[in-house]
C-alpha cells in the first residue's frame, strides 16, 4: 500500500506539472538531436550519426528524467519542505516509501525516454526498439531514482541538488556512450566509463536498435548499481540519526 | 502509557536532550515547556522518529519506538512547528496524502476530511494549494490533518504560533475536546496561559535536562501563590510568598512602585529558566 501512496503522490505531482514536466524533458534530447544529429550531418561506423545518436539521447533521457524526478523532489521535501516528517511518523513501512519512489521516479524516466521515441519516430532510421528496450529503459531509471534518492538523504541543503545534477548527471551525459563510443576513449579512463550506468544502458538500447543481441554484462552493472544504492537509501530511511 | 528513559540527543559537542526521563499517562494532557533552544522540539521529533536518540529510548505501551514500529506509529501523529507539508499540494491533496499513508479507505478520508475542514472553516479554500494559504491556514490545516487519523497520542509542537487569538481560543476547545476521548497530548508551547489552560501535568525543561515536573498549580504553589512585582532600577522584580499577608505586609512596606497579584506558570517558567520568555 505504501508503494502506491507514493506513487499517487507522484501522479498528483505529474499531473499538476504535466507541461513543465513534459517541456523540461524534451529541451536539452531535443537541442542534441538536432544539433548533432541533424544540423551537423556526419556519420559513423558508416552509418548516419543520427542512428547512433538517438539510442544514447533515450538512454540519457531516461537517466536525467529520473534522477532530476527525485533529487529535486526528496531534497525540497526532506530540507525545506519538511514534508518528509508526514513520512516518518506515519506506519507506512519506509522501505515501501523507497520502493515506491524509486518506482515513480524511473516511471518518469520512462516517460521522458518515451518522448524521445515519440518525436524521433518520424525520422526513417529503421532503429527497432522493442519490450527489451522500455525494460533496460525502466531498469536505468530505477539506478538514477536510487543514486538520487541517496545524494537527497546526504544533501545539506535543497540547493544541493542542482549541484548533484552538475557534478554527476552532465558530465555521465557526454562521457557514458551517448555522442561518442567509450572505444574511442583511453584505455584505463575507458573502463572506468565503461562501468557507469549509462554507459551500459546506451550500450544495449543500441545494440537492440542494431537488431544485435545486448549483453548480459550491462545488466549486471546496472542491477549491482540498483543493489548498492537501493540498500544504501533503506539503511538511510531506517538508521540516519538526523533525517 | 508513553515512557522516556535516560532520553538523549546530542548534535556534534553540543547536547540537546540530556538523560530525559518522563513518564505520560493514557489521556492526559502533558505540556512540555522550555526556552528557545532547551530541547522540546529535538524530543518532538524523536518522538516521532524524524531524529533518532544517542541514548535511551522512548516506549509506547510497553513497546520501543523506532522507525520500523509500525503499530506504535499508528497512534502517533504530530503537529510540528514548521508548516511541514507539501506546498505544491491542495488542501484536500494534503488530507488523501495523509489519509493514504495511514492506509485509511478513500470514503473515510472525504468523509473526515469534510467534517474536519469544515469544524476550522477551512471549507471554501480545499481547492488552494497549501503555498497559498495564511499562516493560520496552514496551522489548521496541519491539525485537520493530524486529527484525520483519529491518533492515540497526538504531539503538538506550538500548534498555535502564528494564530490570532480567537483562533487559539477554538484550538483550545478543539483540543480539549479531542482530549476528552482518552487521546494522549503532549504539547510544547511558548504560551503560558495555553499550557496552564489545558495541561493536566507540566514538564519544564532547560538546556536538555528536565528541571520540574508537575500539575501547573502545584508548581505554582511551590513557587508560593503570591507574587509583588516591584519596580527597582533593575527593572522589574517578582517576589513570591506562600502566605498571603506576608504579600501583602510586603506591598504595603515596598509602597507605590510595587503591584500585587496571583503567580501564574509564566512566573515558574522565568525562575526556573532564569530569564523572561519573548
Amino acid at each position: 500500500m505504501g508503494i502506491l501512496t507514493v506513487l499517487w503522490e507522484k501522479w498528483v505531482e505529474f499531473r499538476r506539472d504535466f507541461y513543465k514536466i513534459t517541456v523540461a524533458a524534451m529541451i536539452s534530447p531535443l537541442m542534441y538531436l538536432l544539433i548533432f544529429g541533424m544540423g551537423i550531418q556526419t556519420t559513423s561506423h558508416g552509418e548516419p550519426y543520427l542512428h547512433f545518436l538517438i539510442p544514447g539521447i533515450v538512454a540519457m533521457a531516461t537517466m536525467t528524467g529520473s534522477f532530476s524526478a527525485i533529487a529535486q523532489n526528496m531534497s525540497v521535501q526532506r530540507l525545506y519542505e519538511k514534508a518528509l516528517d508526514q513520512v516518518m511518523v506515519s506506519p507506512t513501512p519506509l522501505w515501501q516509501f523507497i520502493l515506491g519512489q524509486i518506482i515513480g521516479g524511473s516511471l518518469r524516466g520512462l516517460y521522458a525516454g518515451g518522448i524521445i521515441l515519440l518525436l524521433t519516430w518520424p525520422i526513417r532510421t529503421d532503429l527497432i526498439f522493442n519490450g527489451l528496450s522500455i525494460f533496460i529503459m525502466f531498469l536505468n531509471g530505477t539506478v538514477f531514482s536510487t543514486i538520487a534518492l541517496v545524494l537527497s538523504f546526504l544533501a545539506k541543503s535543497y540547493t544541493d541538488a542542482p549541484r548533484f545534477t552538475a557534478y554527476i548527471i552532465t558530465p555521465m551525459s557526454f562521457l557514458c556512450n551517448t555522442f561518442f563510443s567509450t572505444e574511442q576513449m583511453p584505455a584505463g579512463f575507458r573502463q572506468v566509463i565503461s562501468l557507469l550506468p549509462l554507459s551500459q544502458t546506451s550500450a544495449m538500447i543500441r545494440a537492440i536498435a542494431n537488431a544485435e543481441k545486448p549483453g548480459v554484462f550491462g545488466f549486471v552493472v546496472l542491477g549491482v548499481y540498483l543493489v548498492v544504492f537501493g540498500l544504501i537509501s533503506v539503511v538511510f530511511i531506517y538508521k540516519k540519526k538526523n533525517l | 502509557m508513553i515512557e522516556i528513559k535516560g532520553l538523549t540527543k546530542r548534535f556534534g559537542d553540543f547536547t540537546a536532550v540530556d538523560h530525559l526521563d518522563l513518564t505520560i499517562h493514557t489521556g492526559e494532557f502533558f505540556g512540555l515547556l522550555g526556552p528557545n533552544g532547551a530541547g522540546k522540539t529535538t524530543t518532538i521529533s524523536m518522538m516521532s522518529t524524524v531524529l533518532l536518540p544517542t541514548e535511551g529510548g522512548i516506549a509506547i505501551d510497553g513497546q520501543p519506538l523506532t522507525r520500523k514500529a509500525s503499530a506504535q506509529k499508528r497512534k502517533l501523529s504530530v503537529i510540528t512547528q514548521e508548516y511541514s507539508m507539501r506546498q505544491d499540494m491542495t488542501m484536500d491533496e494534503v488530507m488523501e496524502y495523509q489519509g493514504r499513508l495511514y492506509n485509511l479507505p478513500r470514503k473515510v478520508i472525504r468523509e473526515k476530511s469534510d467534517e474536519l475542514l469544515d469544524f476550522v472553516g477551512l471549507t471554501e479554500f480545499r481547492r488552494r494549494t497549501v503555498r497559498h494559504l495564511s499562516g493560520g491556514m496552514k496551522r489548521k490545516l496541519m491539525i485537520c490533518r493530524a486529527l484525520l487519523i483519529e491518533p492515540e497520542i497526538l504531539l503538538l509542537d506550538e500548534p498555535t504560533a502564528g494564530m490570532d487569538a480567537l483562533s487559539r481560543r477554538q484550538m483550545w476547545n478543539l483540543l480539549r475536546q479531542v482530549n476528552g476521548r482518552n487521546m494522549t497530548i503532549i504539547l510544547t508551547t511558548h504560551y503560558m496561559e495555553e499550557a496552564e489552560a489545558l495541561c493536566d501535568r507540566v514538564a519544564l525543561i532547560n538546556r536538555g535536562k528536565l528541571q520540574k515536573l508537575n500539575t501547573p498549580a502545584a508548581l505554582i504553589d511551590e513557587l508560593g501563590a503570591f507574587a509583588v512585582d516591584e519596580t527597582t532600577e533593575e527593572g522589574l522584580k517578582s517576589r513570591y510568598f506562600h502566605d498571603r499577608s506576608a504579600a501583602i505586609a510586603y506591598l504595603t512596606e515596598a509602597g507605590a512602585q510595587a503591584s500585587f497579584r496571583a503567580t501564574t506558570l509564566e512566573d515558574v517558567f522565568v525562575e526556573c529558566a532564569g530569564r523572561k520568555i519573548g
